[in-house]
């Protein structure tokens, strides 16, 4: 059984659901609807798989696959989701459950036929993976549409050893190149614009972008040294294609591209935040799930559920403002110092007292957590802290800089272990990992492990190398996504600066 | 046998030929100008099709570096640079400017006005370059510029000069071309910097130790 994001459940269909699925196949197809024979021999069959999508009792959509054993090629039936219950990812909850079916019984490809005059359900094929090979003239009748056929390549699984992976990550401020064999690291080499960013005090995206683009060779010579391999030796090129800085992110994008066409090697975008979570892999050889991740940076705060890397990655709630690394540079500018704002705060926090001052902690209100219960806020917390600032300022009173860095980051911290751990005691996950740059902070380490250990709950903090933006956990993500037999991105994937945590991998 | 040259050029749309020696074998162009992320690997995987060779076969790779808006000609000359990086080969820079003038100045035949080549800079600006015509193996003689100013401040610049004005766009058949003359011309260069002609939009705050409102918006 599987969970999908909204309030319904997804698992096979048997006989019992037949009239069910009559009555939403009569209502979709009006003009050429099966038959009730036609479809009990379906749904009943040893070579097809049958799903259902059930909100509560009721029927909401079903989908069918076939896959005749010994033929490599297997064929999508059917798809169905009523009128009401659509533009809710019901439709692509159900591919994917087939796609991993297909996958599962070793098809080499997939097929599909759609009407010509159907764009949403082509565009959710497109992204999917598939590809318009051929037309059938006029093939839904009475209504005298043409069906498009589709096609999905999985790719050929096995190069008869582990792939060897380049990573290029471009979102943020850091150029990251890395390269994998498998899930074993063998080079990640960062190159960082922090500090041309400081005396702006954040990061300029413009300024980063720049900087991408001087980094590229260097930072790709050093990796493959660091390797002791050639660029003859990649087997294919794996990209951050967002979420991130578009400006930032197209850089790698076009370079990536460029460099898969040159080698003549497969390509594939990957996800930036789910990179994060995948890079347990290359410590411990392989990732635990269930997990909760909480991915804390200058750029991103996000809890994720991860039930499995590939296929389920659900964002339970994420950042209404600024980020948590933000916050802390922001922050140090009212105390007047310097960025990137942790380090500082957390040198200047060594010696005060977390209680002296009780900060604001966003979204934790009864009120809030109803809404907000995996949501962070720190817009409120920045400006308490310049509030007090100013209070102390105007009565001409010493500040007590040391007190302040420490509520304050006690403040942050205190929220993003709260919520994380919520969300593990939620869900009944006893694993916590932890991903992004503010995990340099040792607070956060020290409050998550303190937590973690009176719940139970296993933490898990990737080296620090790892856990900052970087391209080794891009080779990585791309290496699972080969070895589970996945075809390949095509050339024209967009960069996307707001791609969204289930869309693991961009076609 | 003559070499294989990949030119690529995003200052404007994407556009990217394959030559060889001075021969264009192949050309692709899309014209949208805010896609370059999307068209490059296709734009390339086209080109050399379209030249008939496998990737391998390429020795040099010229770019256009501008003058041109920040993010469609960087993600150009990052391209460029990693297509080199796989196979090997020479990478070298060019004027887009440049590119158009060869163009322009090879369909306008024998003359001694001086053409003023303009692109689009956006934000009601262009790129502007002022050559005075070919060198005897075709490389434009560049004489004012490269620089980005309004329109109206371009006209003023040379309102006391007869001068011919192009409203060619940019082709990497032409980066090519200006290319091979350079090499002829011993003006050849490996420089790939991007030619912004702008500083990135930032601002340093004024005072970091900012109090109240600043921090809050």
């Amino acid at each position: 059984m599987a969970k999908g994001s909204s309030n319904y459940l997804i698992r096979e269909a048997t006989e019992a659901d037949l009239p069910a699925i009559m009555n939403l196949e009569n209502s979709c197809f009006a003009n050429d609807a099966w038959d009730s024979e036609t479809m009990h021999f379906e749904v009943v069959a040893h070579h097809t798989f049958y799903l259902g999508a059930f909100d509560g009792e009721q029927l909401i959509g079903f989908a069918g696959l076939s896959k005749i054993p010994g033929n490599e090629q297997a064929d999508i039936q059917t798809i169905a989701v009523s009128e009401s219950a659509r533009g809710q990812g019901v439709g692509k909850a159900l591919m994917e459950v087939l796609l991993k079916e297909a996958r599962r019984l070793k098809a080499e490809e997939l097929f599909l036929e759609v009407r010509a005059d159907n764009p949403a359900a082509q565009k959710l094929y497109l992204n999917l993976g598939f590809e318009h090979i051929d037309t059938r003239k006029r093939y839904y009748q009475p209504d005298d549409v043409d069906a498009w056929v589709m096609r999905l390549q999985f790719a050929r699984t096995s190069i008869g050893r582990e792939p060897i992976v380049l990573g290029i990550e471009t979102s943020c401020d850091e150029t990251g190149i890395g390269i994998v064999r498998g899930n074993t690291l063998l080079a990640n080499i960062i190159s960082s614009s922090m500090d041309e960013h400081a005396r702006f005090g954040g990061v300029v995206p413009e300024i980063a972008a720049r900087a991408h683009l001087e980094a590229l060779r260097p930072t790709l010579n050093q990796a493959l040294a660091k390797a002791n391999l050639s660029l003859k030796d990649i087997d294919a090129i794996a990209v951050t294609n967002g979420p991130g800085l578009g400006g930032a992110l197209m850089v790698g994008v076009g370079a990536a591209k460029a460099l898969s066409v040159a080698l003549e090697k497969p390509i594939y975008a990957v996800n930036h935040l789910v990179g994060h979570v995948g890079v347990d892999i290359l410590e411990r050889g392989k990732l635990e799930t269930p997990t909760v991740a909480l991915l804390v940076s200058g750029g991103h705060t996000s809890l994720l559920l991860v039930r499995d890397l590939l296929e389920d990655v659900e964002l339970l709630g994420e950042t209404i403002d600024d980020a948590a690394g933000e916050a802390f540079d922001k922050v140090a500018r009212v105390l007047g110092l310097k960025y990137p704002g942790g380090p500082e705060i957390d040198k200047a926090a060594a010696t005060g007292d977390p209680k002296a001052i009780r900060f604001p902690r966003g979204l934790s209100l009864p009120k809030d957590m109803e809404k907000h219960r995996y949501d962070f806020s720190f817009s409120g917390l920045k400006t308490a802290v310049a509030r007090w600032v100013e209070k102390a300022d105007a009565a001409g009173e010493e500040l007590n800089l040391a007190d302040v860095a420490a509520s304050f980051r006690e403040a942050v911290v205190d929220v993003l272990v709260t919520k994380a751990v919520n969300a593990c005691l939620d869900h009944k996950v006893p694993r916590l990992l932890l991903g992004g740059g503010v995990v340099a902070n040792a607070r956060l380490r020290e409050l998550a492990a303190e937590r973690c250990a009176a719940h139970g709950i296993e933490l898990r903090i990737p080296a620090l190398s790892l856990c900052t933006d970087n391209g080794a956990m891009i080779a990585a993500l791309g290496a699972q996504l080969i070895m589970s037999g996945r075809a390949p991105s095509s050339l024209h994937f967009s960069a996307d600066s707001t791609l969204p945590v289930t869309q693991v991998q961009s076609h | 046998m003559p070499n294989w040259t990949l030119c690529v050029d995003t200052s404007a749309g994407t556009t990217v030929s394959v030559l060889q020696g001075g021969e264009v074998k192949s050309e692709v162009h899309f014209e949208e100008n805010m896609k370059h992320a999307e068209r490059i690997g296709d734009a390339i995987a086209q080109a050399i099709a379209g030249a008939n060779i496998s990737p391998s076969r390429i020795t040099s790779v010229v770019v256009g570096r501008g003058p041109a808006p920040f993010t469609g000609l960087r993600i150009g000359i990052a391209a460029a640079v990693m297509f080199a990086e796989g196979v090997g080969a020479k990478l070298f820079g060019v004027s887009s400017l440049d590119a158009i003038a060869r163009a322009a100045l090879e369909q306008r035949g024998q003359s001694q006005t001086p053409l003023l080549v303009t692109a689009d800079a956006r934000r009601s600006e262009n790129y502007w370059a002022l050559y005075s015509g070919l060198t005897k193996a075709g490389s434009p003689i560049l004489i004012a510029g490269p620089g980005v100013a309004k329109p109206a401040e371009i006209d003023a610049m040379f309102s006391d000069q007869a001068i011919d004005r192009t409203k060619l766009k940019i082709s990497a058949a032409y980066i090519g071309k200006v290319f091979e003359a350079q090499l002829i011309d011993g003006t050849s260069s490996h420089n790939v910097e991007a030619m912004y002609l702008r500083e990135a939009d930032a601002v340093a705050p004024k005072v970091l130790r900012d109090f109240g409102k600043k921090v809050s918006g």
